[in-house]
């Protein structure tokens, strides 16, 4: 009995600490959907409706139709994160194989270049990348997005990569290389697949990366709509439609869909990927 | 056959690292090295830097004797410094609360505390934006319904407040991946160390700071790293929040340097302020990697 009641204590303070949490980190966001499906207009009544006295999808049809079509964006965002995170798994799974298991000479120097790279804040490339772009003729191009940015996810992909294959075992490597499996194909049948959930992890992380990223989407598209990714649209139109928060907070609405469904149904990968790289080194 | 092998072996290394090799060089180093030559010649309005006046260290000198230089230099360290402090307190707190909670609410914890790490950051500044206006905004609304102020502040056009408004906006995403990633450390903690010191008598706080703390010690700093990293080189929240005003109170390093580049078209300051940006990321970096470094381990 007194086990039963101490078992309801900690569920009431259970629930009491992810109430506390969930106003920190879901407030804001339930302000915006709220927001989007009031009636345009009435977002500004007072006093503040915390619950809208009139639901309205206005917005949302505002927001996909001619004048603004949300839609593009998003197509945009999904092209260019989804190419950027098949370029960039290629790219890091190799040099990570490399630091974490050949033998190789040069291997702190080079874990040394691809870290720092990791440190240089975008505003130092972003100059001399858009003159790149701008003479390689691919500015208001998603070609000008996703090239930039699988070279941007080599510093962290291939840190998440090789603390993964850090920590594979290498029985199955060395049975391979008895074998006299060339390192190719060790590469390929052995490694990638035992590293599977690890390259599913990254690949999370460098879609969302990519989908996230703003500096250079925005120097790259030049306020050509058909160019813009999801960040650059969603700012341009706050920017433009200042006074319309039942629009603006429908095109959030429409656009985090995406992401925040990704993230919850990938969670368990999301986690590992982000604490494989902070706790195994 | 294993001679063979060991031969080949160094040469396939190098041919895996040269892809990553070549984007590094082409969207790090040389944009790097550009940016230094950019940085010292007069660029206005003009990238071709062959046919513009050598000025050396001129416009570094520039910055230097702004006001501007040393405010935006100011609220870079001061949001750096109050936006770390506050993200590390509140994710590991939130971190522990996913271990204190009834097993079957894990989950759930863990989903809610992920949620806003997956906005993207300028779609979080249109957000704030919307959750700070004066008038009929969610922030000013519950400060007047706690009876903590008569009527909302003007959370984006005081500079003070402004300040403030930018921290806890950035606060408000990072204190989720930095509990992300304190969870990993915590979830290392073995439970019988803590047991143990239960048994001996070890108060929560005692046991906080002897046991808990050291044994996430890498972790910690490995997450303090990338953190001040990320809080020194943002640029997202405040070209959206704030657009470094009112004024240019809210100006970081960053989104001044932007202002150069892109707005003024002034390439050789914008690269001056971009590399002074660099180089305190990089003290702070060796700062912290010094104390990393005993906790690196490969497999040579």
């Amino acid at each position: 009995m007194r086990l039963l009641g101490k078992q309801r204590l900690k569920w009431v303070y259970s629930i009491g600490i992810i109430a506390l949490i969930s106003l920190f980190c879901l407030a804001p966001l339930y302000w915006i959907v709220i927001t989007s499906l009031k009636t345009p207009g009435t977002e500004f009544r007072k006093p503040v409706e915390y619950w809208p006295s009139s639901f309205s999808l206005e917005s949302y049809g505002v927001i996909l139709g001619p004048q603004f079509r949300i839609q593009n964006a998003i197509k945009n965002s999904f092209i260019v994160s989804s190419a950027v995170t098949l370029g960039a798994l290629l790219v890091t799974s190799l040099s990570a194989y490399t630091i974490a298991r050949l033998r190789f000479k040069y291997k702190i120097e080079s874990l040394i270049l691809i870290q720092l790279a990791g440190m240089v804040p975008p505003i130092v490339t972003i100059a001399p990348t858009f003159v790149l772009i701008r003479s390689m003729g691919l500015l208001q191009t998603l070609w000008g997005l996703i090239i930039p940015n699988i070279a941007y996810n080599i510093p962290i992909g291939t840190w998440l990569m090789a603390a993964y294959f850090a920590g594979l075992p290498t029985d199955l490597e060395d049975a391979a290389r008895v074998d006299g499996y060339p390192p190719f194909s060790t590469f390929w049948r052995v490694i990638i697949p035992l590293a599977a959930p690890g390259l599913f992890s990254a690949g999370v992380l460098a879609f969302l990366g990519s989908w996230g990223e703003f500096m250079l989407a925005l120097t790259i598209s030049l306020g050509l709509p058909s160019a813009q990714t999801v960040p650059v649209a969603i700012l341009t139109f706050s920017q433009r439609h200042e006074l319309q928060w039942a629009w603006v907070s429908a095109g959030i609405v429409l656009s985090l869909l995406p992401v925040v469904v990704m993230v919850l149904i990938f969670q368990k990968w999301v986690i590992k990927g982000l604490t494989a790289g902070a706790v195994k080194y | 056959m294993r001679q063979r092998l060991r031969l080949r072996e160094p040469a396939v290394a190098v041919l895996f690292i040269v892809p990553a090799f070549i984007g590094l060089a082409v969207f790090f180093y040389y944009p790097i090295g550009q940016t230094m030559i950019f940085s010292l010649f007069d660029l206005d309005h003009t990238s071709d830097w062959l046919n513009a006046p050598f000025v050396g260290l001129g416009n570094y000198l520039d910055v230097m004797k702004s006001r501007q230089f040393w405010l935006s230099l100011r609220f870079t360290f001061l949001f750096s410094a109050v936006s770390v402090f506050l993200q590390f307190w509140i994710g590991l707190g939130m971190a522990m609360a996913t271990f204190a909670v009834v097993p079957r609410l894990r989950g759930v914890l863990r989903a809610i505390i992920i949620i806003p790490w997956a906005i993207p950051q300028i779609v979080q500044a249109a957000m704030w934006k919307w959750l700070y206006n004066t008038d009929v905004g969610l922030i000013g609304d519950l400060l007047v319904r706690a009876g903590l102020v008569g009527r909302p502040p003007l959370f984006l056009a005081d500079p003070r407040l402004a300040m403030g408004a930018v921290i806890f906006a950035y606060v408000w995403k990072t204190a989720s991946v930095t509990s992300i990633f304190l969870m990993g450390g915590l979830a290392m903690v073995p439970d019988h160390l803590i047991d143990a010191a239960k048994v001996d008598g070890a108060r929560t706080w005692m046991r906080f700071w002897r046991i808990t703390v050291p044994l996430i010690m890498p972790t910690i700093l490995v997450t303090l790293l990338f953190r001040t990293r990320d809080a020194l080189r943002a640029f997202d929240i405040i070209y959206g929040l704030t657009g470094g005003g009112p004024g240019t109170q809210t100006d970081v390093l960053s989104s001044f340097a932007y202002k150069f580049y892109f707005g003024y078209v002034e390439y050789g300051l914008g690269s001056a302020y971009a590399l002074i940006t660099f180089v305190l990321i990089l003290a702070l970096s060796l700062f912290y990697l010094k104390r990393i470094q005993p906790h690196l381990q490969f497999r040579s």
